[in-house]
């Protein structure tokens, strides 16, 4: 019989994964399913008249670049860099000091290092070095500089749509760099060049023709928000009107397009007109200006500018004197921090003041818009609203921050004190993971696509972890969030890292507690589920 | 020598370089920061091996216990399984302690005579390879149906609207005429 001689260690050759020692530089980007997204549609950057629209795809070896690609490229670079102070400051003074290393939800959950903030940046700055610095023209690599190829270009490609822009990094650095706005600086190269994806560009391309992100008509917007009508109506027995496109009102509402179609933002829309109704607010939605998001801010600034200034477009039109947006999350980013500079000063608005409470919010004085949990707060600070917490009591609760609301600006205490006065149960999850060092959903910036799947898991760990926690130490079933990409993106998390949990947006909660006046006694909740007490 | 009884004598330092050796299929750089790190909301990848190979050990030790086997399996795996591996490359981890107590213990027990102890730990070894090639599997089937299930989601109600789908209506299905 022959004899099987085996050695200790030869099964184990062939699964030594000990990954190769070589520098990041030499370590070449892997395209694989699940770490890339679909590269936008020809037709689609045709319409929004960017360039080299052409069929490709990211793990094809011919990208199809533009013959002088690598022109096009320095002499973009040259022009921001002129444009904007910031790129060039963020260019320079990174002392690679390593604090915001391992602060990426993407490096948490991955452990590739070019996820680490610092290196991501570092795809940029070595051809910066390279191509505008006399050390790196000099020194090349000794001084960590290197000249532009394919297949670099590829690796900007892959790493600067595996960043969510969320900023979380920016907060650990000593000097305030700011990775998100380098990412959105790689990407405005990368559309030079024909190199963007479609989950940015097609709801860029349906926001111009129809004013939101999945090209509904107006009719049809209209049309799904009388469901909604209906929908209140069998569960508080109260028709509502929703008043659209209609001149001569106080205030123009504005939400994200997520809110109107996807599960479950639609509860917390319904949130919103329970609220209006309650309150008898004298205000009118748009079909025109049916969209909060503004994708333009994942892919260049100008197309963001051109975005945003429908806002104020259509409130000049119907001539209202203020705008109150929904709960979002990039909106929030643009409106906070880009608005005023792009589109600003809109003086044919007035400071916005609720109409209920007097309040006067002064932090919104530029930019004339208002964040819709700080004017719930104050409806429930002055006790304006008639409430019965105890209807959320089938969920035990927790509060996710959204990235740019929580570091974007500062919305921290209104949405825990709109949630605290609705619901009974409420839990934080742990400090680190909360506030402005909240950790992403590994969605936004325009990668909440299903084909990046695997990537969302991955970055989406930290936060689920942190879920996953307070549900088995304190039984927490639902997780609110004031953003409509978190409302899409966070719902597999929670299935994939903490099984059990819903999501929702604040004012599903809000539309549950609320009590309207001659509304019937409520059996089920928003979603049409029992209310305690109504499960026989 | 009884292999069994050493392997619980000696757990603590088996365990530690059971992590080490799955800390390994990680850059060198990222090793770096999981190992040091001991937080574990900031360092949930790192964190979460620790404490579950540990727990895994002593499952496999006693092995008696095949869902809580099964539940630590999954706090790692699950993990494995969405970062940049091949299904191979993510479930390698349980080898690693087989190619770990191979080395350690082959040479003495060989001399004892005793290398069937050897053998009939290895079974068990892949027991617990296949068992956690099934929680592999459950958790790419549920990235793919996750997949599907957003994209109804996303467009709740313009299925509706387009009469594609309709909603289970109020009350109990028998009142519904
Ligand atoms: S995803 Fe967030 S933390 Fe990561 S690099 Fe981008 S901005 Fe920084
Ligand atoms: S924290 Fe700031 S200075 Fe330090 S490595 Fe990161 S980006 Fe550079």
């Amino acid at each position: 019989m022959a004899d099987f001689k085996t050695k200790p260690d030869e099964l184990y050759k062939s699964i030594d994964h000990t990954p190769p020692k070589a520098g990041w530089m030499d370590v070449p980007a892997q395209f694989r399913p699940g770490n890339w997204c679909y590269p936008a549609k020809p037709e689609v950057l045709d319409y929004i008249g960017f360039p080299n629209g052409r069929k490709w795809s990211p793990a094809d070896e011919d990208w199809k670049l533009p013959e002088n690609w690598k022109d096009i490229i320095h002499q973009g670079f040259r022009e921001r860099l002129e444009k904007f102070r910031s790129l060039k400051i963020f260019m320079d003074v990174c002392v690679r000091c390593g604090a915001c290393a391992d602060k990426c939800h993407y490096f948490i959950g991955s452990g590739d290092p070019k996820n680490m903030p610092v290196l991501r940046a570092e795809l940029l700055r070595s051809v910066y070095r390279k191509d505008f610095t006399t050390a790196g023209k000099i020194l090349g690599k000794l001084n960590g500089a290197r000249v532009l190829e394919e297949d670099v270009l590829k690796e900007w490609f892959l790493y600067f749509y595996q960043c969510t822009e969320c900023r979380r990094c920016s907060l650990f650095c000593p000097y305030g760099i700011d990775t998100a706005e380098i990412t959105m600086m790689a990407r405005e190269l990368l559309n030079l060049v024909g190199c963007n994806i479609n989950w940015i560009q097609e709801p860029v391309a349906n926001c111009q023709r129809t004013g939101n992100h999945l090209g509904i008509q107006p009719h049809a917007f209209k049309d799904i928000v009388d469901f909604m009508v209906d929908d209140i109506e069998e569960v508080t027995g109260k028709r509502i009107h929703v008043p659209m496109n209609e001149k001569g009102h106080e205030i123009l509402f504005i939400t994200p397009s997520g809110d109107v179609f996807a599960d479950p933002g639609i509860y917390t829309f319904m949130g919103y007109l329970m609220l209006f109704d309650a309150i008898g607010l004298d205000y009118t939605m748009s079909t025109y200006a049916s969209e909060g998001g503004n994708f333009g801010l994942f892919t260049d600034n100008v197309v963001a500018k051109k975005l945003n200034a429908k806002m104020y477009a259509e409130a000049k039109r119907l001539g209202v004197k203020w705008i109150l947006g929904g709960e979002c999350g990039h909106m929030w980013r643009v409106i906070n921090q880009y608005m005023d500079t792009f589109n600003g000063p809109p003086d044919f608005l007035q400071m916005p003041k609720s109409p209920i409470t007097g309040t006067v919010f002064k932090n919104a004085a530029s930019t004339k818009m208002v964040h819709i949990t700080e004017f719930t707060a104050d409806l429930i600070k002055h006790r304006k609203l008639k409430l019965d917490p105890s209807r959320n009591d089938h969920f035990t609760v927790t509060f996710h921050d959204s990235c740019n609301p929580a570091r974007g600006m500062g919305l921290l205490e209104e949405p825990r004190y709109v949630i605290k006065n609705v619901c009974n149960n409420f839990y934080e999850m742990p400090a680190q993971t909360i506030r402005e060092q909240t950790f992403c959903c590994a969605g936004g910036a325009g990668l909440g696509t299903d084909e990046f799947m695997d990537m969302r898991m991955r970055g989406g760990l930290p936060r689920g972890n942190a879920l996953r926690y307070v549900r088995d130490k304190y039984g927490v079933n639902r997780m609110a969030c004031i953003c409509a990409i978190d409302r899409a993106t966070l719902v597999p998390l929670a299935d994939y890292w903490a099984n059990g949990v819903d999501i929702s947006g604040i004012h599903e909660l809000v539309g549950n507690a609320l009590i309207l006046d001659g509304e019937k006694e409520r059996e089920v909740d928003l979603r049409q589920e029992p209310l305690p007490g109504k499960e026989g | 020598m009884d292999l069994a009884q050493r392997l619980v004598e000696e757990r603590t330092e088996l365990a530690t370089k059971w992590l080490d050796l799955l800390l390994q299929t990680y850059p060198e750089q990222t090793q770096k920061l999981w190992r040091r790190n001991k937080d574990p909301f900031t360092n949930p990848v790192g964190q979460t091996f620790r404490q579950a190979l540990s727990e895994l050990l002593d499952l496999v030790l006693d092995w008696s216990d095949a869902e809580a086997v099964s539940e630590a399996l999954d706090k790692i795996v699950r993990i494995r399984a969405v970062q940049d591996f091949s299904p191979s490359q993510a479930l390698s981890f349980v080898y690693l302690l087989k190619r770990l107590v191979r080395e350690r213990y082959w040479r003495e027990l060989e001399k004892a005579g005793a290398l069937n102890q050897l053998w009939n730990f290895e079974t068990r070894l892949d027991n617990l390879a296949l068992m956690a090639f099934d929680v592999y599997t459950k958790c790419r089937e549920q990235v793919y149906e996750m997949r599907v299930s957003e994209v109804k989601h996303a467009q709740h109600k313009l299925l509706l609207r387009a009469k594609m789908i309709v909603d289970i209506p109020a009350g109990k299905a028998e009142e519904a005429g």
